[in-house]
C-alpha cells in the first residue's frame, strides 16, 4: 500500500492545498471576512502566506518521498512517484501564482 | 490429469446455471462484463435516435418538427443517456471483462457485488427508459442545474427521475470501483509486481479511484436536491439561505473528473493496442503511468472552469484557468509516448489501428478547442453555444467512442472466440470518420457565429442555414456509420469461423486462454516474470492449460483463486468465491423499490425497502467464511497458503476501506456545502443557530470514545479465547450515546423549510445518525457470527472489518456534531 500512496499522494496534497487555498480566497472575498473587522490587505497577505505554506508543504512531501524510511518496494515506484513530487511542485507554483498578480475580490 | 479433464472439472465448479436461469443468477466477471457492454451499447443506439432528432429539429429554421417542451427533453435525456447509462458503464463492461484476464485472476474481488452492480444500472436506467417513453422525461439539461431544476422551474416529476435514476445508477458506478481497485491491488498473478502489472490495469486503478472520490459530490448534490424538491428542503434556494451555486460546484467536482473517468480507460486501451498494432511495446511506461495519475488528480482541481460566467473574482477565474492549462502536460506526456510507440515499431494499417488514428486526428483538435475555452474571455463569449457542443463532442466521440471502439475490434476475437470474416467494419470506418468531421466541423462554426446550445429553433436570415443543414447531413451519415459498425461486430460475433488463440501476436495475459473464453479464466494461474508474459515464454498458455501454474489441482470443489502482497505480488492467501445467486437481482430489486418510493413519493415504502435490503444484506454476508480452522491448503508449487477469510484483513477488510474512502468524500463535500453556504449564500446568518447546551456534546463525546474502544476490547478478548460480549456492550453503549446526541441536535434544530441551515443540520445529524446505527447493528451481527463459529480467536477478520467502520463511525461523528455546534458556541 505504501507505494500506490507514494504515487497518488503528491497530486493529492496539490488538490488539498489549492483547494484550501481557494476556499480561504472565497472566504477573504466574502462578508465574514469584513465582519470580522479584517480589510483586503490583510486577506491578500493571509492568501500569500497559505501560498507560501503551500510551496513548503509540497517540497516538503518531495524531499520526504526520498527518505530511505519510506522507500518504496520497487525502483519504478520509487522513481515515478519522485517523478510526481517535482512535478507536483511545478503545478503548486504555477496554479497559485495568480495570488501576486490578480485583483483579490474584483 | 489431462488439460481436457481438468477443463471439465474446473467448468463444472465455475460454470453460471444453465439456460434462462444463467443470465439472473450469475456472478462470474464474464458474463456480466458482456451484459453490461450490451446493455451500454443499447443505450448508445437509444442515444444515438435521440441525437438524429435532434439534427433533423436543427436542419432547417422555424422547423415544425419539435416544440420547445419536448426537445428540451430530448437533448437533456441524449445528453445523460449518453454519460450515464452508455459511456460509464461501457467502461465498467471492459473493465469488468478484461481485468480478471490481464491480471491472471479467475474473478474480480466480490463477484456478487459486480452482479449486484449490474442489475442497478439495469433497473436505474429503466426508469429514465420509462419517463422517456411517457413524456416525462427530465428537461433541464445534463446537468440539471436549479432552480430550472428545483420545484420552481420544473414542478413536474420529470427532475425526480433524473435525481433518483441517476443516483441508483451511480451505485452501480460505486460498487465497481471499488471491485476494481481491490482486484488490481491485490487479485493478480504470482509474480506480477506493480511495474509488471499491465498498463491497461494502472489506468483502471487511475479511473476507480476517481470514480470513488468523483461520484459522491453529485450523489450529495442529487440527494439534497431531492430533499428540497420532495420536503421543501431550501438548500439551493436563495430566499431562504440556500445558494444555486452550491449545485454548480457540487455537479463539477463531479462533473470535470468524470470527463477523465471517461478518457483515461480510452487512453488506457490506446496505451495497450497501439504496442500490439505497432508490433512493439510501450515506449515510456513509467512516464505514462505518472501521467496517467497526475492528470487524474489534477482533473479534481479544475472543476470552476465550468462556472466561469457566474461572475466570480478574477484571483478564482486566473486559479481554474492556470490549473486547467496544466493538464496539458500529462495529455502531451501520454501523446507523445504513444507517437514515440509509433515510431520505434512498424505499424500496420489494421482496423484498430484505424480508429486509433481517427482518435489522434479527432482527439487532438477536441484538445485544442479545449485550451480555446480555458482562456477566460474567449470563454465569455462561447459559453453555451454550439461550440461548446462541437468541443465536447470532439472530445467525446474522438477521445472515447473512437479508442472504444478499436479495443472492440482489437478484443472482438476474445469476446466472440470468432475471426472477423465480413468486411463491413472499413467502410463503416471511413462513414463515422468523414461523416463526424463533417458534422462537428460546422457547429464549430455557427457556434461562432452566435447559435445558443440548447435552443430549440432559430430564425431565417441569420446566415446559419447551410451550415446546419451540412451538420445534420454529417450527422445521419455518422449514424449510418455506427449503424454499420454495430451490423459488422453482431454478424461477425453470430456466424464467423473460430479463430486463433494470439490472433494480434500480444503478450498479454488475456490471450492465454481458450477461446471461446472458459468460465474460470485460467486452468492453473500462471507465475508471471515481466510485463509480457506471453513475448518472455511463448509457451505459456499450454503450460497454463497442463496445470502447471498455481492452483491448477480442481480438488474440493470450491471456486478459489489466488491473493497477492500490493507491491510484490508474491502469492499471500487463497480465496474462496461464492457461487451462483439470485441474491444480487433480488437485493437490486429491494434497492429499486427504497428508490421507488420517493420517485412516487409512496414514503412509506422507503422503510421497509430498507428493512428489506438490511435482511438481505444480512444473508449476503452470512454465507462468508468458514466455521472452522483450515489451516494452509495447497496452492501447488510446493505453496502452503491460509485462507482469505481467515487473514486479519481478508478482502471484504480492502473493499469496506474503498468503500469509506467513497464514504469519506460523499462526508466531506456535505462540509463543504454546510461551509459554502456558511461564507457565501446571501442570506446568512440564519435565524438562530443550534444551542449546543451541555448534554449533547457530552453525550456525542462520550459514544465517540467509548465504541472503538468497545471493538478494541472485544478482539482482545477474542483472541484471549473469551467471550466479547462485554467489549461488544460497551460499543453498544457508546453507538446509544452518540445516537442520542444526534437525535437532540435534530430535536433543536428549527423547521428545515424555513432556512437552509436548519436542514444542513438535519442532514449532517441525519447522516451521522445512520452511521452510528450502522456500526452498531455490525457490532450485533459480530455477536451472532461468534456464537456461530464464524468468528474464533484465529479467525477474526470480520472484527476488524467491523472495527473499520466503527472508527469511521466515531470519526464522522465527532467532526459532524462539531460542525453542529460550532456556529452556536462562537455567537
Ligand atoms: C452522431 C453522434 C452525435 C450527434 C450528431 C450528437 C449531437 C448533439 C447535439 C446537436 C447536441 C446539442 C443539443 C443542443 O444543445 O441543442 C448534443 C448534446 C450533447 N451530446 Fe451529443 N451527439 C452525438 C453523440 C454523442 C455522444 C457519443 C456523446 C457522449 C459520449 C454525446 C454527449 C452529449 C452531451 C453530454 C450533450 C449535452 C446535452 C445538454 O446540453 O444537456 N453526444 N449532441
Ligand atoms: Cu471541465
Amino acid at each position: 500500500m505504501r507505494d500506490v500512496l507514494r504515487v497518488f499522494g503528491p497530486f493529492s496534497v496539490w488538490f488539498a492545498c489549492f483547494s484550501a487555498v481557494y476556499g480561504l480566497h472565497g472566504l477573504v472575498c466574502s462578508e465574514r471576512w469584513s465582519a470580522a473587522g479584517l480589510s483586503l490587505w490583510d486577506g491578500r497577505l493571509a492568501l500569500l502566506a497559505a501560498c507560501i505554506a503551500a510551496v513548503s508543504i509540497q517540497v516538503g512531501v518531495a524531499l520526504m518521498l526520498r527518505a530511505p524510511r519510506l522507500a518504496a518496494s520497487s525502483g519504478f515506484t520509487q522513481s515515478v512517484s519522485l517523478w510526481l513530487g517535482w512535478a507536483a511542485v511545478v503545478a503548486t507554483l504555477w496554479s497559485l501564482f495568480p495570488v501576486v498578480v490578480t485583483s483579490t475580490c474584483t | 490429469m489431462t488439460p481436457l479433464r481438468r477443463h471439465r472439472a474446473l467448468t463444472r465448479i465455475w460454470a453460471s446455471d444453465p439456460g434462462w436461469k444463467g443470465w439472473f443468477t450469475t456472478v462470474n466477471h464474464t458474463d456480466l462484463g458482456r451484459m453490461f457492454m450490451f446493455t451500454a451499447m443499447i443505450f448508445f443506439v437509444v442515444g444515438g435516435i435521440l441525437a438524429m432528432l435532434i439534427r433533423a429539429q436543427l436542419a432547417t429554421p422555424r422547423s415544425a418538427f419539435m416544440g420547445p417542451e419536448v426537445y428540451a427533453q430530448v437533448f437533456t435525456m441524449h445528453g445523460t443517456i449518453m454519460m450515464f447509462l452508455f459511456a460509464i458503464p461501457l467502461i465498467e463492461g471492459i473493465a469488468i471483462y478484461l481485468l480478471p484476464k490481464m491480471l491472471g485472476a479467475r474473478d474480480l474481488a466480490f463477484p456478487r457485488l459486480t452482479a449486484f452492480g449490474y442489475w442497478c444500472y439495469v433497473f436505474g436506467g429503466s426508469m429514465l427508459l420509462f419517463a422517456m417513453l411517457t413524456g416525462l422525461a427530465p428537461d433541464s439539461g445534463w446537468f440539471l442545474y436549479p432552480p430550472l431544476s428545483s420545484t420552481l422551474g420544473s414542478p413536474g416529476i420529470n427532475s425526480d427521475f433524473w435525481l433518483i435514476g441517476i443516483t441508483f445508477v451511480e451505485i452501480s458506478a460505486i460498487c465497481a470501483a471499488v471491485e476494481i481497485t481491490v482486484t488490481i491491488l491485490r487479485f493478480r498473478a504470482p509474480g506480477m509486481s506493480l511495474d509488471k502489472m499491465p498498463i491497461f490495469a494502472w489506468y483502471m486503478l487511475v479511473v476507480a479511484l476517481m470514480i470513488l472520490t468523483g461520484f459522491p459530490p453529485l450523489i450529495l448534490g442529487s440527494v439534497l436536491l431531492e430533499l428540497e424538491r420532495a420536503f421543501g428542503w431550501p438548500f439551493f434556494q436563495v430566499a431562504e439561505g440556500g445558494d444555486s451555486l452550491l449545485w454548480q460546484h457540487l455537479f463539477w467536482l463531479f462533473g470535470h473528473p468524470e470527463v477523465y473517468i471517461i478518457f483515461l480507460p480510452a487512453a488506457g486501451i490506446i496505451s495497450t493496442v497501439l504496442p500490439v498494432m505497432a508490433r512493439t511495446t510501450l515506449m515510456g511506461y513509467g512516464w505514462v503511468v505518472a501521467a496517467a495519475v497526475a492528470l487524474g488528480v489534477l482533473s479534481f482541481g479544475i472543476w470552476v472552469h465550468h462556472m466561469f460566467t457566474t461572475g466570480i473574482p478574477h484571483m478564482a477565474l486566473a486559479f481554474f484557468s492556470a490549473a486547467s492549462t496544466l493538464v496539458a502536460v500529462p495529455t502531451a506526456v501520454q501523446i507523445f509516448a504513444w507517437i514515440g510507440t509509433i515510431w520505434k515499431g512498424k505499424p500496420q494499417l489494421k482496423l484498430p489501428m484505424l480508429w486509433i488514428l481517427a482518435f489522434f486526428a479527432t482527439f487532438v483538435i477536441g484538445g485544442l478547442t479545449g485550451v480555446m475555452l480555458a482562456v477566460v474571455p474567449f470563454n465569455w463569449q462561447a459559453h453555451d453555444t454550439h461550440f461548446v457542443v462541437a468541443h465536447l463532442h470532439y472530445v467525446l466521440i474522438g477521445g472515447f467512442v473512437f479508442p472504444v471502439l478499436a479495443g472492440l475490434y482489437y478484443w472482438l476475437p476474445h469476446l466472440t472466440g470468432r475471426r472477423r470474416f465480413f468486411r463491413l467494419g472499413e467502410p463503416a470506418f471511413w462513414l463515422v470518420f468523414v461523416g463526424f468531421h463533417v458534422t462537428f466541423l460546422a457547429m464549430h462554426w455557427v457556434g461562432l457565429l452566435g447559435q445558443r446550445r440548447r435552443t430549440f429553433t432559430y430564425e431565417h436570415g441569420q446566415g446559419w442555414e447551410a451550415i446546419n443543414l451540412i451538420s445534420s447531413i454529417g450527422g445521419f451519415i455518422t449514424a449510418i456509420g455506427f449503424a454499420l459498425v454495430l451490423i459488422d461486430i453482431a454478424i461477425n460475433a453470430l456466424v464467423t469461423l473460430r479463430g486463433r488463440r494470439n490472433p494480434w501476436g500480444a503478450g498479454t495475459l488475456e490471450w492465454a486462454m481458450p477461446k471461446p473464453v472458459p468460465a474460470y479464466n485460467f486452468a492453473s494461474l500462471p507465475p508471471v516474470r515481466g510485463r509480457e508474459p506471453l513475448y518472455d515464454d511463448p509457451g505459456l498458455d499450454l503450460r497454463i492449460a497442463r496445470g502447471e501454474g498455481y492452483l491448477g489441482d480442481p480438488g474440493d470443489g470450491r471456486r478459489k483463486t489466488l491473493v497477492v502482497d500490493i507491491a510484490s505480488g508474491r502469492p499471500e492467501q487463497v480465496v474462496v468465491f461464492p457461487s451462483n445467486t439470485a441474491l444480487p437481482i433480488v437485493m437490486a430489486l429491494v434497492t429499486g423499490v427504497a428508490f421507488l418510493g420517493v420517485l412516487i413519493k409512496a414514503f412509506w415504502l422507503v422503510p421497509l425497502a430498507v428493512l428489506g435490503v438490511a435482511a438481505l444484506a444480512f444473508r449476503w454476508v452470512w454465507s462468508l467464511g468458514t466455521r472452522t480452522d483450515e489451516g494452509l491448503l495447497d496452492a501447488g508449487h510446493g505453496l502452503s497458503l491460509p485462507l482469505a477469510s481467515a487473514s486479519t484483513r481478508p478482502p471484504g477488510w480492502w473493499g469496506t476501506a474503498f468503500l469509506l474512502v467513497a464514504n469519506a468524500t460523499f462526508f466531506a463535500s456535505l462540509l463543504f456545502g454546510y461551509a459554502f453556504l456558511w461564507t457565501v449564500a446571501p442570506n446568512w446568518p440564519p435565524p438562530a443557530y443550534l444551542e449546543p447546551g451541555l448534554a449533547g456534546p457530552a453525550l456525542g463525546l462520550a459514544g465517540i470514545v467509548l465504541a472503538p474502544l468497545g471493538l478494541r476490547l472485544a478482539e482482545r478478548l477474542l483472541r484471549a479465547g473469551h467471550a466479547m460480549t462485554p467489549g461488544l456492550a460497551i460499543a453498544l453503549t457508546g453507538a446509544a450515546a452518540t445516537a442520542s446526541a444526534g437525535v437532540l441536535a435534530v430535536l433543536a434544530s428549527a423547521d428545515p423549510q424555513g432556512h437552509a441551515y436548519d436542514a444542513i443540520v438535519r442532514v449532517i445529524a441525519g447522516y451521522v445518525l445512520i452511521h452510528v446505527v450502522l456500526a452498531a447493528a455490525m457490532s450485533v451481527y459480530l455477536a451472532a457470527r461468534r456464537s456461530a463459529g464464524f468468528v474464533s480467536p484465529d479467525r477474526y477478520g470480520e472484527v476488524r472489518i467491523v472495527r473499520l467502520w466503527t472508527d469511521y463511525a466515531a470519526i464522522t461523528a465527532l467532526l459532524g456534531l462539531a460542525a453542529l455546534h460550532l456556529p452556536g458556541a462562537l455567537t
